[in-house]
């Protein structure tokens, strides 16, 4: 029995995932820079290159970077353990990381040898330190439950990812990988395997605890919380074989998660308005929607045949679009926004456990991000995801998306400022009150 | 007969239940309501709390020889929740709404997270070494204690 989990010593010191967190927003301020200055060219395929450095902006950038962060703390409030040499494995990974996922920003809209060279040593390098750390935590004894083994999964999902996209990369700077075919069927293997079995199985797996203990919701069925991300994960191997029947699963399987977000969520006791529900609900809401647009029949995104005032647009990009921005995007947002505060107090609350005086020196929750702020960003998130819908039917739009990304990710990382400033502040007063 | 771990498992969704109650009601500013949960929250908490430091703790201390262990955590973070409760009751007496509201969410995610570290572990544990641990819970159930 682990007994360390109970005294919190686990817990890494938290400049190490507010640095995760900080970097993340400022990877989407560049992201929208990239959107100004492509202009509508951008919009034309998923293979433009500015269009790989965006997606990669997005997903690595923001909503990796993010989860990684996070994953460092959830590790030993869900496990008990956390990884070894906190400190410099996340300083090192973090930096390495972060240059990883420039370079690679810039390789693809440069298409420079020696960039692509670089991102692909950097990504190793940060990416495989800091899966080797987490791997090292997973594989030994931590305390069991299905959030743990969803956080295997996405684990090994990330781990499939980087080999893939090593690979990819490798191909870009000449070398051949023997048995290896790159083609696009690849491609969509390494993406699908980070949106589906990374970002959406870790997510998956995170509900299962965040729900009953934000908001005081019931658990989620047991044969959800067992066998969701499993299915998942195997319908991603048999996409490698059978692409189109593994990806109708795929749907289904998270239009069941919507109805079972969308049950829990209604059952929860905790009434009062919150914005991490309404993430929730928008995320669930999402997921349904996807499934009416995967299974809408083709002609709908035909301009000659469609039964609408006018057609669809390329559905990859459609769906992969909404996915990312409605469904990953608001999901991490809203885990940010009971993640901040609560590390917040939870690390300062520590501090106090020996000293008593001290706690009339922490603020509550709610001082640490307003609940009014947290609703502004909300509202700027659905306006700024209409907004990337509204570009990839109208590409001319792009300078209405730019902004609005723009106002959204500074607002979050002036969120995310405050409430780092206001622990250091605190921090410091109860230094104080320790050498009194 | 329960067991530990069924018997205090319950306790807390118990209190979550008048917490939960107490909170729905401040945010639709009905103090009587909020006023009546609160305090069958609070009742239900001190009863708890007593049950947890003067026998159980005590009892699983003497059995393992771990003083200075989880216990010790478990009674520093119930002196912290205590200081919250306070806080609530002022905020409540002077029906300060938002002020309520955040310390609410504070001592909420610190109750969810010392309860799951007590289900998840401690009561188990206690559950493992006290070979009298039905007839505490008896006793709880008859009200000897608290």
């Amino acid at each position: 029995m682990n007994i360390s989990g109970l005294s919190f010593n686990a817990l890494p010191p938290i400049d190490l995932p507010f640095r995760f967190f900080l970097s993340g927003p400022l990877f989407i301020i560049a992201c929208a820079l990239l959107v100004l200055f492509s202009g509508e060219a951008l919009w034309l395929s998923r293979w433009q290159p500015n269009m790989l450095a965006l997606t990669h902006g997005f997903t690595l950038g923001f909503l990796t970077m993010v989860m990684m962060g996070a994953l460092l703390q959830l590790l030993p409030v869900i496990g008990g353990i956390g990884i070894a040499k906190p400190r410099i494995i996340a300083t090192t990974s973090h930096a390495l990381y972060c240059a990883g996922v420039i370079a690679l920003m810039l390789s693809f809209i440069f298409s420079h040898h020696w960039l692509t060279l670089t991102a692909l040593v950097l990504l190793s390098l940060g990416l495989g330190l800091y899966l080797a750390a987490i791997i090292w935590v997973l594989i030994k004894k931590i305390s069991q439950g299905d959030s743990i083994n969803g956080f295997r999964l996405a684990i090994i999902s990330l781990a499939i990812v980087l080999l893939l996209g090593g690979f990819l990369l490798a191909n870009r700077v000449g070398f051949t990988v023997p048995f290896m075919p790159i083609d696009k069927h690849i491609t969509d293997i390494h993406a699908l395997m980070g949106l589906v079995g990374w970002a959406g199985i870790l997510i998956i797996s995170v509900s299962f605890q965040v729900l009953p203990m934000f908001h005081v919701a019931p658990n989620m069925p047991k044969y959800i919380r067992q066998y969701l991300g499993v299915s998942l994960f195997i319908s991603l191997l048999f996409y490698v074989f059978y692409a189109e029947l593994a990806l109708t699963l795929i749907f289904i399987s998270h239009g069941v998660f919507a109805v079972t977000l969308f049950y829990v969520i209604k059952q929860r006791k905790r009434k009062v308005p919150d914005t991490s529900i309404k993430y929730w609900q928008l995320a669930a809401a999402t997921l349904l929607l996807l499934n009416v647009l995967y299974f809408l029949p083709d002609s709908f995104y035909v301009p000659t045949q469609t039964p609408l005032w006018m057609a669809l647009p390329d559905k990859g990009m459609l769906l992969t679009a909404i996915f990312i921005y409605f469904y990953l995007l608001s999901v991490v947002q809203g885990m940010l926004l009971k993640i901040l505060p609560f590390l917040s107090y939870t690390h300062l609350q520590q501090r106090c456990l020996i000293d008593f005086s001290a706690m009339q020196y922490i603020p509550h929750m709610h001082d640490f991000l307003s609940k009014k702020k947290a609703m502004v960003l909300y509202y700027m998130h659905v306006l700024s995801g209409l907004s990337l819908v509204a570009v990839i039917f109208e590409p001319s739009l792009y300078i209405v998306f730019t902004l609005l990304l723009l106002i959204e990710f500074v607002w979050l990382f002036i969120l995310m400022v405050k409430c780092m400033c206001l622990y250091f502040s605190v921090n410091r007063q109860i230094n104080l009150s320790n050498k009194s | 007969m329960s067991s530990i771990p069924e018997y205090m498992t319950a306790k807390h969704r118990e209190c979550d239940e008048f917490f939960t109650e107490a909170e729905a009601a401040v945010a639709k500013k009905d103090w009587s309501l909020a006023l009546t949960k609160w305090q069958s929250f609070a009742g239900e908490l001190t009863e708890h709390l007593a049950q947890e430091e003067e026998v159980l703790f005590p009892q699983f201390e003497q059995a393992t020889g771990m003083t200075a262990g989880p216990t010790q955590v478990m009674r520093m973070e119930h002196q912290q929740m205590r200081a919250l409760v306070q806080s609530l009751d002022n905020a409540l007496a002077a029906k300060e709404k938002d002020e309520y509201l955040g310390l609410s969410e504070t001592l909420m995610v610190m109750m969810q997270q010392h309860n799951m570290k007590e289900e998840m572990m401690l009561y188990p544990m206690m559950a493992q070494h006290l070979s009298d641990s039905e007839q505490l819970i008896e006793g709880f159930k008859a009200r000897k204690v608290a």
